[in-house]
């Protein structure tokens, strides 16, 4: 800590650091439109960019309003965030990437911007709801008409919330080893096991559980109420505390031969393609957590008097400054590259992955120096390493790092074979 | 029910920058629905939802004034019609009653308009009035709550220190204050068939006949008011610095 009174913060400068930025987060919603209509431009055209943009400023405003000033409570809280998450299904942001049953037929990468401010304005949030919608996505894909058009339908309209339950205990990236036993009896199947760090469990209204078929794996929308399903204590978490972690433990639990979504055995292939559709969201998320640090660490920058000067005038501050905004700036790209080629019906398996694997490791890194920028006040009473402990589950969830690093190898590697 | 609401494509009032003499910079500053009009808008929607009908939003502004009628029409009015100015053209609140006067006629027969107690940006509130004085109607100022039974319109007004009943036939013109109600956010699904509704353009100069006035008014210049705050800080145990905050606050009159 610094005892210099030469070195102390001015009283508007300590304001600054305990308010937690809800102006600089107002401000960076502003930024972002213009940012979002230059990004646009180049890959949609002009026109179609002019009308996106409008769109996401719509919503960044509702965030704004809505979302962004409840933030940090549920970070102090460790909950909290059914509002918020109401607000954004209300707007209808689940609804923009489908093109039937409701959706809006927006662009794959105009729902990656609008997850990018739903990151910026509570991460928390913003995963709940990603998470939610990837199981809305592998409803809309493999699911039958009945599914798609009494599920799927209530998903993106919000009027349930979803689940998706495939990690367990003793196996996470490595899906195929689960140990959840669904065995087929009569019409139907019993399922038995233990999935865990499930998020949105015990709050959802349905789960999509994935689990072992004879040779194969299976996937199953079971609902809450259903016998045989029940949810384990909140788990404490490092970050994205106002989202809900727990396990979700089946126990004789009979569904209907209608529950099964696709086709008996071919689980891990769905399990895949959403997977990957998610990473992007996951990667977009992440954007947003680092504008949001960025945005609150520039701004103190400009206030904070150091030495006779201001912090931002230093050459050092502003190396970190370019350096955090390029790196914001590629990552986003990243992921819209991967946007428009899941939009272009082309394998985007790789781009995904690294579209992810960028923007998570960006987002600690943008973090981790938006609270060195910030000082002893960053690691204190700041609010600036919220940002950092959110970003920080995002390189594990989802497809850890090491994973996705193993997966664009490979593909790499088999051009040269 | 056919219901007119006055809207402003105003400064952003909360992004407003002063330069380094204290002037604002008002060039190039970033400009949004005055905050009250949608209130405005709200109230308009919920009278037509009540029965049935049409609303027109009617704004009045340079090309960006667009912006703020798509976000009305997205909220969930009918058409909207757009009164072209030249954006250095500066009007008084008389010639911008009088313009959007004109723009109520062009929405057809109506019972009642509605417009907010004063734009956001420069709060004259002298707009509603006056529109009311074109239009030939009564005016209704500051309603907070109101009711349309029998034909006739009841509201409550929020004055100074006190809250009025009134009464009055129908057509009228209301202005509303931000307590009357919570104004709905679109959906994104709205907003994108904002786009497809009917929006009329007209041209300013084709409403000018020998009725306009002549500009009354001339703005000299624009300064920003500087808010000196007290930046008081109680230190103690919290029981007792809570105590003092309160007291402090009785003593301002602010609780």
């Amino acid at each position: 800590m610094t005892g210099a009174g030469a070195l102390s913060p001015t009283e508007s400068e300590k304001h600054l650091i305990r308010s937690g930025g809800s102006a600089a987060r107002l401000l960076a919603l502003n930024l972002f439109r213009d940012e979002h209509r230059r990004t646009l431009d180049t890959i949609y055209g002009a026109r179609d960019a002019e009308a996106y943009a409008s769109l996401l400023g719509a919503f960044a405003a509702t965030l704004d309003e809505r979302v962004a000033p409840e933030s940090k409570r549920f970070d102090a809280e460790a909950g909290g965030i059914a509002t918020s998450r109401r607000a954004m299904f209300e707007q209808g942001l689940c609804a923009m990437p489908f093109d039937s049953n409701g959706g809006l037929s927006l662009p794959f990468g105009v729902y990656c911007l609008a997850m990018e401010l739903a990151g910026a304005a509570d991460a928390s949030t913003a995963m709940s709801v990603g998470i939610h919608n990837t199981v809305a996505e592998g409803i809309f894909r493999f699911g039958s008409d009945a599914q798609r058009s009494s599920v799927f339908e209530d998903l993106i309209k919000g009027r349930r919330l979803a689940s998706f339950s495939l990690t367990e205990p003793s196996s996470g990236s490595d899906a195929s080893n689960m140990s959840t036993l669904a065995t087929r009896e009569g019409s139907g199947y019993t399922i038995n096991g233990t999935k865990t760090f499930i998020t949105n469990a015990g709050e959802a209204d349905l789960y999509l559980v994935f689990a072992k078929t004879g040779d194969g794996h299976s996937a199953f929308i079971v609902e809450r109420d259903n016998a045989g399903i029940s949810f384990g204590p909140d788990i404490p978490k490092l970050g994205m505390k106002g989202s809900r972690t727990a396990e979700v433990r089946l126990q004789d639990c009979r569904v209907s031969a209608d529950s099964l979504v696709g086709a008996e055995g071919r689980a891990l292939e769905y399990v895949k393609a959403m997977l990957n559709a998610s990473r992007i969201v996951m990667g977009s998320i992440c954007v947003g957590i680092a504008l949001t640090a960025y945005t609150q660490a520039v701004r103190y920058s400009t206030q904070r008097e150091l030495f006779h000067q201001r912090l931002s005038d230093s050459p050092v501050t502003r190396e970190k400054i370019a350096d955090m905004r390029t790196s914001i700036t590629a990552a986003r790209l990243s992921c819209m590259h991967a946007s428009r080629l899941k939009d272009l019906g082309r394998d985007f398996a790789s781009e995904a992955a690294q579209a992810k694997l960028l923007s998570t490791e960006m987002a600690v890194e943008v973090c981790d120096r938006a609270i060195q920028m910030f000082g002893g006040y960053g690691y204190t009473d700041s609010d600036v390493h919220r940002h950092w402990r959110d970003a920080r589950l995002l390189t594990i969830g989802e497809g850890a790092s090491e994973v996705l690093r193993g997966l664009i190898a490979a593909r790499e590697l088999s051009a040269f074979r | 029910m056919n219901i007119a609401v006055c809207v402003k494509h105003a400064v952003d009032e909360a992004e407003l920058r002063a330069d380094s003499s204290g002037k604002p910079q008002l060039q190039g500053a970033l400009a949004k629905m005055a905050s009250f009009d949608r209130n405005a808008i709200e109230e308009a929607l919920r009278q037509k939802e009540a029965v049935t009908g049409t609303v027109t939003v009617i704004g009045l502004g340079g090309a960006d004034q667009k912006k703020t009628l798509k976000e009305a029409l997205a909220m969930g009015c009918d058409r909207a019609v757009a009164i072209a100015a030249a954006t250095n053209r500066e009007l008084d609140a008389l010639s911008t009653a009088y313009f959007l006067s004109r723009g109520v006629q062009r929405a057809g027969q109506v019972d009642l308009v509605f417009l907010a107690e004063g734009a956001s940006d420069t709060y004259h509130g002298l707009v509603g009035p006056m529109l009311a004085a074109w239009l030939d109607l009564p005016f209704v100022g500051y309603a907070r709550k109101l009711a349309i039974e029998g034909g006739k319109l009841k509201a409550e007004v929020s004055l100074d220190e006190r809250t009025e009943a009134v009464e009055t036939s129908l057509p009228a013109v209301v202005s509303v204050v931000s307590e009357i109600n919570t104004p709905r956010y679109p959906t994104l699904l709205q907003i994108m068939q904002a786009s497809k509704k009917p929006m009329e353009e007209v041209p300013l100069e084709s409403l000018e006949d020998q009725r306009a006035p002549s500009e009354s008014v001339r703005v000299m210049g624009t300064k920003m008011v500087p808010t000196n705050r007290k930046k008081v800080i109680y230190e103690g145990p919290a029981e007792e610095t809570a105590r003092k905050l309160v007291d402090a606050l009785k003593t301002e009159g602010m609780v």
